[in-house]
C-alpha cells in the first residue's frame, strides 16, 4: 500500500467526521466514513456542504470564514439507533497552493452526558442540602424550645454547657385551681386542646415582654425575666406578665364555659440556670426564688397573684401592690404575702390616659 | 459503618461511567436498542445511573412505585430485562468491580425484574 492509500485508509477508518470543501462553492472534495455517516446526502451524489450540513448557518458560517476564523457549532445527528451530540469546526486551510475549507466533526456525547450529570447531581446535591438545612433548622426549633439560645449555641459548639448563676433575676409560678378535678371529670382531650391554647397565648405574653419559658409540668407553668440575658427590668417585666395572664383567663372565662382559675407566686433572687441530663435534657432553673415562687403561688386564692417581699421592694414604684398576711411558707419562715393588683395608674396612665396617683402598698 | 458498595467504586463519577459504557453496550444490541429511538440519552443515563447508585447504597432513593410507574408504558419483556442485566454485569466488570460487589448489585436489580417487566 502506498504512503497516500495508507493515509486514506487511515483517514476513513478515524473515529471522527473529516471533509475537504472548496472555500467557494462549498462542494465536497473528500469525505471519511464517519462524515458521510453523519452527513449522508439528501439525494445521490449531493455533494454540496451546505445542504449536508443541515443545521448550520451558513451565513454566519461564512462571514467567521471570511474573516479567516474558524466556526464552531454544535448539532446532533443520528448515527443508527443513537443520536450524537457533534462539535463541529469549519476552517480555511491551505494544502499545496489550494485553499480548502477543513470540516472536522467531534462526538462530544459522552461530554455532554457528563454536563448533564454535574448539572443534575449539583441540583440533587442542592435539593439534599435545602432539606438537611430545614431539618436542621427544625431541629433547632425544638431544641430552643427547651433551652434558651446561648444555652444551645454553647451546646452546639462545646457539646455541653455549663451551668450559670444570675444574680437578679425573677421566677414566676403558674399552675390552675382544680385542675385535676377539672382533668378527671372532662373529656382530656378537649381540656387538653383549652390547656395548649392557653399556654401559647401566655407564650405569647412571655415573648412580648422579653420573659422565657423555661417549662410546663401538667398544668403548671414556670417563666423567668433575667436570664440567661440579665435584664434591669426583670421583675417589672415578669410582673406585667403575671398580670396580663391573669387578664387573658379573665377575658377567656368571661366568653367559655370552662373556668381557668389560676395561682401565681413571683420571687426575686439568685437563679441558676443549667441544662439537665445527658439525652434528655432539659434547661431548668434552681434556688431559692424558684422554691419561693413556688410556695407563693400554693398560697394564693384563685386568680390571685403573689410576690415575694424582695419582688415588691422592686416594682412597688410601678405597680399596685396590697399586703394580704402573713403565712409561714416551708423552708422560708413566716413571709408577708403581697398581691399583685395591678399596673400603678401613673404606668397606666403613661400607656393609655391621664389618671390620679396610685395608692402603693396599703 | 462500612462504606457502600458506592462509595467503595467512587461515588457518581464512578457510577456514571459505568452506566453510560453500558448504554453504549445497550445501543449495540438488536434486542434493546429499538427502546431507546429518540430517547434523551443523557436524561436516561442520569437517571439510570441514579438508579444504580441507589441499588449500591448511594445517597438517591427511588420507591418501587415510581419504578414501577415510570417503566409500566414502556412494555419491557423478561428476555430484555435480562439481557439488559447482562450488559450492566459486562459495564461493571469491564470497569474491574469486584466481582463480589457486581452479584450483590445485580441481585438488587434482579430483585426489582417484577417492577420494570410489564410484558409477558
Amino acid at each position: 500500500m502506498s504512503e497516500i492509500d495508507l493515509l486514506k485508509h487511515s483517514l476513513q477508518s478515524l473515529n471522527c467526521g473529516i471533509a475537504l470543501a472548496d472555500p467557494e462553492t462549498w462542494q465536497i472534495h473528500f469525505e471519511n466514513a464517519k462524515f458521510f455517516r453523519w452527513f449522508p446526502p439528501l439525494m445521490d451524489s449531493d455533494e454540496c456542504l451546505e445542504r449536508r450540513l443541515q443545521t448550520l448557518d451558513a451565513d454566519r458560517a461564512k462571514r467567521w470564514l471570511r474573516d479567516v476564523r474558524p466556526f464552531i457549532w454544535e448539532t446532533d445527528v443520528r448515527d443508527g439507533a443513537r443520536t450524537v451530540n457533534l462539535s463541529v469546526e469549519l476552517r480555511p486551510e491551505r494544502l499545496d497552493d489550494r485553499d480548502y475549507l477543513l470540516i472536522q466533526c467531534h462526538n462530544v456525547s459522552k461530554l455532554r452526558q457528563t454536563e448533564y450529570m454535574l448539572e443534575s447531581y449539583s441540583r440533587m446535591v442542592e435539593k439534599n442540602t435545602r432539606a438537611l438545612e430545614r431539618e436542621k433548622e427544625r431541629a433547632e426549633k425544638l431544641l430552643l424550645n427547651v433551652m434558651p439560645r446561648c444555652v444551645y449555641e454553647e451546646m452546639k459548639d462545646f457539646g455541653t454547657a455549663t451551668p450559670q448563676r444570675f444574680d437578679e433575676a425573677s421566677v414566676l409560678m403558674l399552675d390552675f385551681v382544680d385542675f385535676t378535678e377539672m382533668a378527671i371529670s372532662r373529656d382530656p382531650s378537649t381540656l387538653i386542646a383549652e390547656l395548649n391554647d392557653i399556654f401559647s397565648a401566655f407564650d405569647r405574653i412571655v415573648d412580648l415582654f422579653d420573659c422565657d419559658r423555661i417549662k410546663t409540668i401538667g398544668d403548671a407553668y414556670i417563666a423567668v425575666s433575667g436570664l440567661p440575658d440579665a435584664n434591669a427590668d426583670h421583675a417589672c417585666n415578669i410582673a406585667k406578665v403575671a398580670l396580663r395572664m391573669r387578664r387573658y383567663l379573665e377575658r377567656r372565662n368571661a366568653s367559655h364555659p370552662t373556668q381557668w382559675k389560676c395561682r401565681i407566686g413571683i420571687a426575686t433572687g439568685p437563679i441558676i440556670g443549667s441544662l439537665v441530663g445527658i439525652r434528655n435534657y432539659v434547661y431548668d432553673v434552681f434556688g431559692p426564688a424558684v422554691n419561693l415562687a413556688a410556695r407563693l403561688e400554693s398560697a394564693c386564692a384563685p386568680m390571685q397573684i403573689i410576690v415575694s417581699e424582695r419582688t415588691a421592694d422592686t416594682i412597688r414604684d410601678d405597680f399596685m401592690i396590697t399586703m394580704c398576711g402573713e403565712r409561714a411558707l416551708k423552708g422560708f419562715g413566716t413571709q408577708t404575702l403581697l398581691a399583685l393588683n395591678d399596673e400603678a395608674p401613673a404606668v397606666q396612665a403613661r400607656l393609655c390616659s391621664p389618671c390620679l396617683p396610685a395608692a402603693r402598698i396599703a | 459503618m462500612a462504606a457502600s458498595i458506592f462509595d467503595r467504586c467512587g461515588g457518581f463519577a464512578s457510577v456514571h461511567r459505568v452506566v453510560s459504557a453500558f448504554y453504549d453496550k445497550v445501543l449495540d444490541s438488536d434486542r434493546l436498542a429499538d427502546h431507546f429511538v429518540d430517547v434523551s440519552m443523557p436524561d436516561l443515563i442520569d437517571h439510570q445511573a441514579k438508579f444504580v447508585a441507589q441499588v449500591m447504597g448511594g445517597p438517591v432513593l427511588f420507591s418501587d412505585d415510581h419504578l414501577r410507574t415510570v417503566h409500566a408504558h414502556l412494555g419491557i419483556n423478561q428476555a430484555e430485562f435480562r439481557e439488559a442485566a447482562a450488559l450492566l454485569r459486562e459495564a461493571f466488570e469491564d470497569f474491574d468491580i469486584d466481582p463480589a460487589d457486581i452479584a450483590r448489585i445485580m441481585q438488587e436489580i434482579g430483585n426489582r425484574e417484577a417492577l420494570i417487566v410489564t410484558r409477558r
